[in-house]
């Protein structure tokens, strides 16, 4: 459990509303993972997203529009697995679109730079 | 190299070390997977109770058939058992978990090679990796014509699935039956092609199942004689239009009215695709977990869902106590002819009540095809709230009314006695069998609520086999209790199974305890109870 709640600060660093912009190599990298993995469970009306929206709410619960995950949370979550969501092995999903994923899920924080 | 915490059963750190150490010449020292954070992806995420039960030492993940081979002769030289999973997706069953803890997970995501599409003949050439998400893509890059028959989540191996007897909902939904020759690395590093594929230069190894002599094929499913690194896959070509109809009976005591109705559809390919009978609760269940909400919405009490609630919740949506649900795939025409039957058939059922739609060529597929493939079931899990879990007990029955009546009612008995909610979907599995799906949800942090899930997996495991019902498949904790099932003639069948385990495997190197199949070392009163620690 204290690890879960560790992994929900790393998520949920607060942040302000990303601005839209061209995405850079890494981050259109990371949109194409992540739209061929994660949104099975993570678009609007789906599991993850439900979960979430349940867990949190809804101005959280879809990833794409959260501007206050983390790189470092978001590839522990993912290694790891989070409450309902099962790990997602190295073999199935490399260390370099993880990293791809993150980029795109934090490009909120970028554009802030 | 990181080091395991976990070392295989009766093998010394040392030589576990130099075992990773051979394994990492084979397929590189990044794919040898033993930090603890490879080892907790390996764990079971739906895991009954402690994952830990079931820990792996490691994973081992080759890319070729040649990989495969040579980790097989390295493990076999150490003692290390092998535990082979393809997409490693096969949630509620163990995931890629092995049973006997441990074990080096062989893990064969890798090999995702689409090796060929055949429109002309339907069929593909999959390797492990291939998950029903790619051949969908690579099917459809291919130009659409060929569809995959997809089992409820879609992250799972098509090889994987079909070795396991997992079902569709097509008519090529047994998907054992739509094997059609497989390349097997055996125990001692040996390679076989099976069917056509033993002919040198064969180009029908796709086309024709049982080449010449014994067929091996069905050998290699749900067991543990060989690891299979490519298959052939029948594929239904697209077919000019889909059907979908939705069933409805009023009345609790319709089960064996609706069963026995469906029956002569079902034998005589009327109805040519899996059909799926939602029982009450399931049907008010799968209502509200698609929407994201859980079981607190309706009920807060302890015990099992009371049957008024469930009744009202029904009425409340105008639908009725059974829900059956299937398509079908033929010609406008074809469907026509079919559609009249089905009518007639429902006219006789008092209170029926039927709705249809269909898809024709060239729309846009719909989820309700069931063809695409999905994750969307997986919803159910949180029913108690979650972070949920679910093990499901099904046992095999002939579709025959009054004895579906019976063993639904058995086993609805012990969920009551055991407070659980009842969710439970009689599937049907090709033209003479259902399963009775009873699926117990539990929240995987409630120690009490995994423990009782167990307990009444047990009971009922006993229970049928009382009443003479095996299971069709198992998780990785119960795999000894189903296999117990299976008891003519004083276990014939499990002591034909360790003949067969003892001439391939004599070291017992493949995932030992698979269906309740142990090597001659871990039988009985000799099983160990998995890995030590470091």
């Amino acid at each position: 459990m204290r690890t879960l709640m560790a992994l929900w600060a790393l998520l949920c660093l607060s942040g302000s509303a990303w601005a839209a912009g061209p995405l850079t190599p890494i981050q259109a990298k990371g949109k194409q993972a992540y739209d061929h993995i994660c949104i099975y469970c993570h678009s609007p009306g789906v599991w993850g997203t439900n979960r979430l929206a349940r867990r949190m709410d809804q101005e959280h619960a879809v990833l794409e529009n959260r501007t206050d995950l983390t790189a470092a949370g978001i590839r522990a979550v993912v290694r790891m697995g989070i409450g309902s969501m099962p790990p997602l092995r190295r073999t199935e999903l490399s260390d370099a679109d993880v990293d791809a994923i993150a980029a795109y899920l934090t490009r909120a924080r970028s554009v802030q730079r | 190299m990181p080091q395991s915490t976990v070392l295989p059963p009766g093998v010394s750190e040392a030589d576990f070390k130099s075992a990773l150490r051979a394994f990492a010449e084979v397929v590189g020292e990044r794919w040898v997977l033993a930090s603890d954070e490879d080892r907790h992806s390996y764990l079971d995420a739906f895991a009954p109770g402690d994952a830990d039960k079931h820990a792996s030492s490691a994973g081992i993940a080759p890319q070729s058939t040649q990989e495969v081979q040579a980790v097989v002769k390295i493990a076999a030289r150490y003692g290390i058992p092998l535990w082979p999973v393809s997409s490693g997706r096969n949630l509620a069953y163990g995931g890629s978990a092995p049973v006997l803890r441990g074990s080096v997970v062989l893990d064969l995501r890798r090999m995702n090679r689409v090796l060929e599409i055949d429109e002309q003949l339907g069929y593909a050439l999959v390797e492990p990796g291939v998950t029903f998400f790619a051949l969908f893509d690579a099917l459809q890059a291919a130009g659409g014509k060929l569809w995959i028959s997809t089992p409820a989540p879609g992250w799972g191996s098509v090889i994987g699935n079909a070795l396991e007897h997992g079902v569709g909902y097509t008519p090529y939904g047994v998907h054992a039956d739509t094997i059609c020759g497989m390349e097997v690395v055996l125990a001692n590093g040996d390679l076989v092609r099976t069917g056509m594929g033993a002919v040198q230069g064969s180009k029908e190894w796709q086309a024709f199942k049982y080449g010449y002599g014994p067929v091996w094929d069905l050998m290699f499913t749900q067991s543990n004689f060989g690891v299979v690194t490519k298959m052939g896959v029948w594929l239904m070509p697209e077919p000019e239009a889909v059907a979908n109809y939705a069933i409805s009976v009023p009345d609790y005591k319709d089960l064996a009215i609706l069963v026995d109705t469906l029956r002569p559809l079902r034998l005589n390919d009327t109805i040519n695709a899996d059909y799926t009978i939602q029982n009450p609760f399931r049907s008010v269940m799968d209502e509200l977990s698609m929407q994201g909400k859980t079981r607190e919405t309706i009920y807060s009490g302890s015990g099992s869902l009371p049957m008024e609630l469930i009744s009202r919740e029904l009425k409340a949506r105008n639908r009725g106590m059974w829900n059956v649900g299937f398509n079908l795939f033929d010609s406008d025409k074809g469907l026509d002819l079919r559609e009249a039957a089905i009518r007639a058939a429902f006219d006789r059922v008092p209170g029926s009540k039927l709705q249809t739609h269909r898809w024709h060529r060239g729309e846009p597929m719909e989820s309700w095809m069931r063809v695409t493939p999905a994750l969307a079931p997986l919803a159910g899990v949180d029913w108690y709230g979650g972070p949920g879990g679910h093990i499901n007990f099904a046992p095999v029955i002939a579709p025959v009314g009054e004895r579906v009546t019976q063993l639904y009612e058995a086993i609805y008995k012990r969920f009551i006695e055991y407070g659980i909610d009842y969710y439970c979907g009689l599937l049907n599995i090709g033209q003479r069998a259902l399963v009775v799906n009873a699926v117990t949800f539990f929240n995987r942090d409630n120690a009490e609520m995994t423990r009782k899930g167990r307990e009444l997996y047990r009971v009922l495991a006993k229970d049928g086999a009382a009443l003479g019902y095996g299971d069709y498949r198992a998780h990785i904790s119960f795999m000894d209790d189903i296999a117990e099932m299976y008891a003519f003639n004083d276990h014939a069948l499990r002591r034909l199974n360790e003949r067969i385990k003892d001439a391939l495997d004599p070291k017992g190197i493949l995932a030992p305890g698979k269906q309740g199949i142990w090597p001659a070392g871990l039988r009985g009163g000799a099983r160990a109870k998995g890995g030590s620690q470091a």
